[in-house]
């Protein structure tokens, strides 16, 4: 038997990514110069292009979460952007450049470049995968609104505690050291 | 059977969602914790000019065709204060007025003279309003791409604090008051930074 994902955990996770993508959006379009030059401490791209690069990747993270919302293969897209992330980390860390800013919390919460980053977008890649497997067919009953919702709502809380855990490692690297 | 297995599921939710909202809570309030007891000091971001070396010389026009030099032996004895900001910068914008009452404190017993407080922005963005709107023509205000490239400016605000001599004695990205207290107070102790002085009186215990 192939592999095959139950509805309700299918919607749950598409929800949840898209949740997800609208507030990453939503925080780079809150403080555009901020992410921009986030984006610049990257060195990945002319310093020219940054602004549209930026429009770009704010414009994919909200397509993403209309493709998740609307299709059924939105998970490819949602996979796809995270991996860019991830690559961009990944390169930043391979040369040495741990100490720029991550971006990834908005202003307020500078985060240096960490492996623990690439590791919780490399579990999100798997989630978003998840969600574009074959759906067993199934009639939803009522009792799957709440696992729905209430799987939504335990994303979006242990994802915010995650993203605290990955924010705290160097203040309490600091704290050791000192 | 069905109905005590739903009712169980439903309060299970009900236990997970709590536990997952408690455990954030938790983690946010260790990273208030982590804040409050952090070292406060300007974080140094390496690349630009190294403290100890001498500032990057450079004679500038401001926004306002005022000349102004940079680097070397200051006239009038005075250490130099530059402050990377932009207007599009939100942090920058709490900071000036810390930066202002900074340099017009009255002078320390070791230190001579006051502060000279010398503002470097750079990009296409409205900074005669941005000067206009903060009150800041007293001060010379620099747009410069060349003066952030010689600094390494990566990430604002970042400041630059060097003595009479035109010598770096501290720098860094400051997002505080505290932060920006710290470059004065590395000045007065000959350290490098508020880091390098905690990991001095660490290793001398």
């Amino acid at each position: 038997m192939a592999l095959s994902v139950d509805p309700a955990l299918a919607i749950a996770l598409r929800a949840g990514l898209a949740l997800l993508f609208v507030a990453a959006a939503a925080h780079k379009l809150r403080d555009f110069g901020a992410f921009r030059d986030a984006l610049g401490g990257y060195r990945l791209l002319p310093e020219g292009a940054l602004g549209s690069s930026a429009c770009v990747l704010i414009a994919a993270e909200l397509a993403c979460a209309g493709a998740l919302v609307f299709t059924e293969q939105g998970g490819f897209a949602a996979a796809a952007l995270l991996g860019l992330y991830s690559a961009a980390i990944a390169l930043n860390l391979a040369r040495g450049r741990r100490e720029i800013d991550c971006g990834c919390f908005g202003p307020a919460r500078r985060q240096p470049l960490s492996l623990a980053l690439v590791a919780r977008n490399a579990v999100l890649v798997a989630l978003a995968l998840i969600c574009v497997l074959p759906v067993v067919p199934r009639a939803l009953l009522p009792l799957d609104a709440l696992t729905i919702a209430a799987g939504v709502a335990l994303g979006a809380l242990v994802h915010g505690a995650v993203n605290g855990l990955i924010a705290n490692a160097p203040l309490l690297r600091a704290l050791r050291s000192a | 059977m069905e109905q005590a297995l739903l009712i169980s599921n439903v309060l299970l939710w009900i236990a997970v969602l709590a536990l997952a909202a408690l455990v954030f809570a938790l983690v946010r309030q260790i990273g208030v914790l982590y804040e409050r007891v952090a070292p406060a000091g300007a974080l140094m971001l390496a690349g630009g000019p190294k403290v100890g070396e001498a500032a990057p010389r450079f004679a500038l026009d401001d926004l306002f065709g005022r000349a102004v030099s940079l680097g070397g032996e200051d006239p009038e004895r005075r250490p130099t204060l530059l402050l990377f900001v932009s207007p599009t910068c939100p942090v920058c914008k709490t900071l000036l007025p810390v930066a202002k009452s900074l340099a017009a404190r009255e002078p320390r017993a070791a230190r001579q003279a006051g502060v000279r407080l010398v503002f470097a922005s750079d990009g296409p963005e409205d900074h005669e309003a941005f000067v206009r709107k903060h009150a800041l023509d007293a001060y010379p205000y620099l747009v410069s791409t060349e003066l952030g490239l010689a600094h390494q400016v990566g990430k604002l605000p970042h400041a630059v604090l060097w003595d009479e001599r035109g010598i770096v004695r501290a720098k860094g990205l400051v997002n505080s008051r505290e932060h920006l207290e710290s470059l004065f107070e590395a000045m007065d102790r000959g350290v490098a930074s508020i880091q390098e002085y905690v990991s001095r009186a660490g290793g001398s215990r």
